[in-house]
């Protein structure tokens, strides 16, 4: 219990000195995290507008397709983009294994379903009246899908919120495709991961409280745009 | 005389291979007011969405100014507006909602004329243009909607029973507004109501629909 105790007080001295192989493991995240979100939005939210919004043959399948991968385990992902990345592999020449941009090739295609699942849903569930409307205000076709985009526009960022939620708490693919170098690719779950055994206990009190933190703030968001997307 | 801003030939719409509307002739004048009255289900927010442009008819033909005219022109859509039966408002301020139809058109002055728009529908500006969508009444509601189709001083206004569900206050209010519209740029208005002594009062003409026809006119 004492040791607990000690750790939890370490923890705490880690984050408030600034320690800086702490320090390292959470500006990874927030780098590798920060590039996949830019991923899985550019792409995510126009292919979920499209899969909401139009209709097309095959339109249901796709929609199985994509909440199938919502359910992908994370080092699934990870051995698919360590094949893609290995020396060997189909885009070995690109040296982005063991590298911040790998880890986040594979959390882009963790949060891409989430992406394009929460905003076809989002798009889907907007009012009947809405196209007419905009017609007979006199937009055009481009002004329409913006207006549309933008009525959606607190579940599609309910869908980013969750979409982060679960690219930092993520630990297969930092650990396949990152490979935990010190000072390079350890994120802060890789971090606890694997290093709380070699005696740095303290250190992934310290982590864990800065995910729980982030935890929080991601759900107090989520209520709060949940609260406002069905106004 | 003048051409008429929109024309009907003929012109049937089906639902499901049912035939919900059926009309052989029908103008809509530079400058009238055309009441359309029938009981429910007679077809009056169908005809309404056909004058509108919205949906293409099952067939004949539409014309917009002696033109035969698409659904898909959006020059015709910015020319002819339709209030719907019970409006939807976007997910934005008032302000925003009355000055959307302006923005698209790359209108300048939008502030006056929205403004001015909101007076027109009993709307005091200053107390509504910040209020967001969630935080008005169905009546404020219905006006704010009448309020952005105003604003943009259509040739026609469409209006799917304005003042129903409303207070005797509010309907008065959009009784004065649909008129102001006439008086100010002179728009054509067709109006589909069942308050008859609404229609007997202000309309040019009355339609009468029953189940889809032209039942009779005055
Ligand atoms: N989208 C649709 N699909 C199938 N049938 C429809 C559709 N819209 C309208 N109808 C049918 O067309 C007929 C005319 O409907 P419409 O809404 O034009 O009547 P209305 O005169 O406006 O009635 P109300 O006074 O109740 O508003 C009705 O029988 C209705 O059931
Ligand atoms: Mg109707």
């Amino acid at each position: 219990m004492d040791f607990l105790l000690q750790g939890f007080l370490h923890g705490f001295v880690l984050l408030f000195t600034g320690n800086s192989e702490t320090y390292s493991a959470i500006w990874t995240t927030v780098g590798a995290s920060t590039l996949s979100m830019i991923g899985s939005l550019t792409i995510g939210i126009p292919l979920g507008f499209l899969l909401g919004y139009k209709i097309f043959p095959g339109k249901k399948i796709l929609r199985t397709i994509v909440d199938t991968l919502l359910s992908f385990p994370t080092v699934v992902i990870g051995l698919l983009v360590y094949a893609l990345l290995t020396r060997h592999g189909p885009l070995g020449g690109t040296g982005l294994l063991f590298s911040i941009p790998g880890i986040a090739m594979g959390q882009t295609i963790l949060g891409l379903p989430i992406i394009i699942a929460m905003t076809a849903t989002a798009v889907e569930a907007l009012d009947k009246r809405l196209p007419m409307t905009l017609i007979t205000l006199g937009a055009n076709q481009r002004q329409i899908l913006w207006a549309t985009v933008l009525e959606a526009r607190y579940s599609i960022m309910l869908a980013a919120v969750a979409a982060y939620g679960r690219i930092v708490s993520e630990v297969g693919i930092s650990m396949m495709v990152g490979g935990n170098i010190k000072w390079h690719t350890r994120t802060i779950t890789t971090a606890i991961a694997l290093e709380t055994g070699k005696g740095e206990f303290a250190m992934g009190i310290a982590l864990g409280m800065v995910l729980l933190a982030v935890a929080l703030t991601v759900n107090i968001l989520a209520s709060g745009l949940k609260k406002k997307a069905i106004k | 005389m003048n051409t008429p801003i929109i024309s009907l030939y003929n012109v049937r719409q089906r639902y499901s291979e049912r035939t919900v509307l059926a009309v052989d002739r029908l103008d809509i004048e530079p400058g009238s007011i055309i009441g359309l009255a029938g009981p429910n289900g007679s077809g009056k927010s169908t005809l309404l969405r056909l004058l509108a442009f919205l949906e293409a008819p099952a067939s004949g033909t539409l014309t917009f100014m002696g033109n035969p005219a698409s659904c898909k022109s959006n020059q015709i859509h910015r020319q002819i507006t339709l209030l719907v039966q019970e409006p939807y408002l976007l997910k934005r301020s008032v302000h925003a909602n009355v000055a959307y139809g302006l923005k698209v058109r790359g209108e300048s002055d939008i502030m006056a004329k929205v403004n001015h728009a909101l007076e027109l529908v009993g709307l005091p500006p200053d107390k509504f243009s910040c209020r967001q969508w969630f935080e008005l009444s169905g009546g404020e509601s219905q006006r704010v909607a009448l309020a952005a189709r105003l604003v943009l001083r259509p040739k026609v206004l469409l209006m799917d029973e304005p003042t129903a569900s409303l207070d005797g206050q509010s309907a008065t209010m959009i009784r004065q507004a649909a008129l102001a519209a006439r008086k100010e740029y002179g728009a054509s208005l067709v109006i589909a109501s069942h308050d008859m002594a609404w229609l007997n009062a202000a309309c040019d003409q009355i339609i009468h629909l029953e189940n889809g026809k032209i039942s009779g006119t005055h």
